[in-house]
């Protein structure tokens, strides 16, 4: 009896503890501290480990271009495919073109651009997670010792509490919405759902740890508009209604994910679709179209990918959302990868161990950077109207672009790519005179 | 991951890292199998654009560049073959001596004579040379088959001149032979151009 009792006293300060440190603060906005403490403590000791490691390190280098990039092993030459050519021509012009086609051959061979984006961007350095230690042997004890106490700390303190605060964020996202769902429709029905999105994505936030810097919050996006951003994982969309209200858009699912998005949807007009309707591109236009015209909605948020790239370059982005019209808020994501990697690997990870791992690492910390509105213009068409869009945001993310489609993860490639390839490499070939 | 073939790799003198990214690479290549087919090359979307995408994947499971005793082709390779074969475009290092070079570079052309001689039988003939001009010209509508066959021609012509001397006119020429490749390449600097080249990925403390 006295056991249940004092366990009962335990389970009441805990819950005391998380509401009057974290989830009063996430309602009221304010911030008290403690995670830019948590921060600072996790930088200093994860520098610690760095140096460590590189004292323990001790092959002489040899003598190789030492331009470290998180976005290949192999060195590339860029120069266009005429230079090159040019370069080794002789008399015969096809064994300079077989030299060339060979090389960039086996440099696909070795890596191509397209799987990389689809693994998890490797780590110069190790961040104390077992998962990341792929390059990284034993190197003193008292490193081991560190890392066992990281892993204590992580799964045994911080896991619960997450889990915690994610149950609570959830639990009031639900009972919030559908108690203000109640509400006739009006400004006041409007003011408490932006309150209650707010409050609950806050504590979500926190649930993950995320420490999320926002830049250029002039450029928030505004009412009627359509917000645009590269896709690295379901809790994009936490990072970006951390910081305002948008109407969500996406497909109905069953389970959990779907008692939220029919409770969310009484309190707030978010957009979502059925399976059948999803198929129907001009079904889901129209209806997006009719959403974007009236002014006093909230901005609608699409990831234009259509999957989870791992935060090192922005595939091509489908034009679907660029056809719609309105004004476009861009906005880049990027992802800080040494202390947590938030990549989704589908075709790895279910959502489940996905969610797991996130809860076990250090924290979530991201740069979300708001760019000016872009509009499409008169002579640009839906395709150059994304790419347009698809550049802004790669440069201010330092993301590489790629012409190539998210859908590759699972299909091959076009044959209008192909197409199109062959077709610049006869015109070279028929310009410099080879032939005729 | 099974067996390391240790003794024959320090011929290659590639550091242990890049020896595990490739290793990762395989077993993305191979699906986590202990070989590859050449059906595993199809998922590289980079190569699809590649003329000679073909003679490349083709390359990898040639006995000969395997450096097996036996001809024709492999049906699949293991991991050991597949670094034999990306040794072949290993750049050079800085402590070569002559000697070495000279055996890197005919490994090199080695390597690409062996793409053009198709039929094994050591001797490029025009039929063969003509073969791979068209597939570098594949699948472009434009350009005919005669373009290919006339720079065919005029290659194997050059190829005679510089090997054979001045020939008579009904003096036929069989095909180019190893030593007359050689020849033909002489001068030219293929070691620089045919090579991949390694990042040094290091630990480097990122302070914030």
């Amino acid at each position: 009896m006295e056991v249940v009792w004092a366990v009962g006293q335990v389970g009441a300060v805990w819950v005391a503890v998380v509401f009057g440190l974290i989830v009063l603060p996430s309602a009221l906005g304010i911030s008290l501290g403690i995670s830019e403490a948590y921060m600072w403590v996790l930088v200093k000791t994860l520098e610690w480990a760095t140096i460590r490691l590189q004292k323990g390190v001790k092959k002489p280098q040899p003598q190789m271009p030492q331009t470290p990039t998180a976005n290949g092993i192999i060195e590339r030459d860029e120069t266009p495919m005429e230079k090159e050519i040019a370069r080794l021509h002789r008399a015969d012009f096809e064994f300079s073109h077989i030299f060339y086609f060979c090389r960039k051959g086996f440099e696909a061979i070795v890596e191509d651009e397209v799987t990389q984006r689809f693994s998890s961007e490797e780590l110069l350095s190790w961040n104390l997670l077992t998962r990341t230690n792929v390059n990284f042997h034993y190197i003193s004890l008292r490193l081991t010792v560190v890392w066992v106490i990281g892993v204590i700390v992580r799964y045994c303190f911080l896991l619960p509490l997450r889990f915690t605060l994610a149950a609570i964020g959830i639990t009031s996202m639900i009972v919030g919405t559908t108690a203000v769902g109640q509400l006739p429709n009006g400004s006041v029905k409007n003011y408490l759902s932006e309150v209650v999105h707010l409050t609950c994505s806050r504590i979500l936030v926190r649930a993950l740890s995320g420490t999320i810097h926002y830049h250029n919050k002039e450029n928030r996006p505004q009412k009627g508009g359509i917000c645009v951003a590269n896709h690295t994982s379901p809790i994009d969309a936490i990072i970006l209604t951390n910081d305002g209200c948008y109407a969500m858009v996406g497909q109905v699912h069953g389970g959990l994910m779907g008692v939220i998005q029919r409770a969310t949807v009484k309190a707030c007009p978010h957009v979502w679709f059925e399976r059948s309707e999803i198929k129907d591109r001009h079904l889901v236009t129209k209806r997006l179209r009719e959403h974007v015209a009236d002014k006093s909605k909230l901005p609608i948020l699409i990831f234009p990918e259509g999957t989870c790239i791992n935060n090192t370059s922005v595939m091509m982005f489908k034009k679907g959302s660029f056809e719609i019209g309105g004004t476009i808020y861009p906005v880049a994501i990027k992802y800080d990868p040494q202390f947590g990697d938030a990549f989704w690997n589908s075709s790895k990870y279910n959502i489940v161990s996905y969610l797991l791992r996130i809860m076990t690492s250090w924290a979530i910390v991201c740069n979300v950077w708001y760019l000016p509105p872009m509009v499409r213009e008169e002579d640009e068409d839906a395709v150059q109207f994304a790419n347009r869009v698809r550049s802004a945001i790669a440069r201010q993310g330092g993301l590489t672009e790629l012409p190539w489609d998210g859908g590759l993860k699972r299909a091959k490639v076009k044959d209008t790519f192909k197409e199109e390839q062959q077709k610049n490499y006869s015109k070279m070939l028929v310009r410099n005179g080879s032939i005729g | 991951w099974g067996s390391a073939p240790a003794t024959s790799l320090l011929s290659l003198a590639v550091t242990s890292e890049q020896i595990e990214h490739l290793h990762r690479r395989f077993k993305q290549l191979s699906q986590d199998q202990l070989t590859i087919r050449k059906e595993n090359f199809d998922s590289i979307p980079d190569l699809e654009f590649n003329p000679i995408r073909g003679k490349i994947v083709h390359a990898f499971f040639d006995k000969r560049n395997l450096r097996q005793e036996s001809d024709g082709l492999a049906d699949e390779i293991n991991f050991e073959d597949f670094l034999t074969i990306m040794s072949y475009f290993r750049p050079i290092e800085m402590n070569m001596d002559e000697e070495q070079l000279d055996r890197f570079r005919k490994e090199k052309l080695k390597f690409l004579f062996h793409m053009y001689d198709s039929d094994h039988d050591g001797k490029i003939t025009l039929q063969e040379y003509r073969n791979v001009v068209e597939e570098l010209l594949s699948g472009n509508p434009h350009l005919e088959k005669e373009s290919a066959r006339s720079i065919a021609d005029g290659a194997m012509m050059e190829a005679a001149s510089i090997c054979v001397g001045q020939m008579g006119p009904d003096q036929v020429y069989e095909g180019i032979t190893f030593e007359d490749f050689l020849k033909m390449w002489q001068g030219i600097d293929i070691e620089t151009k045919m090579h991949v080249r390694f990042l040094n990925v290091d630990t480097i403390a990122h302070c914030y």
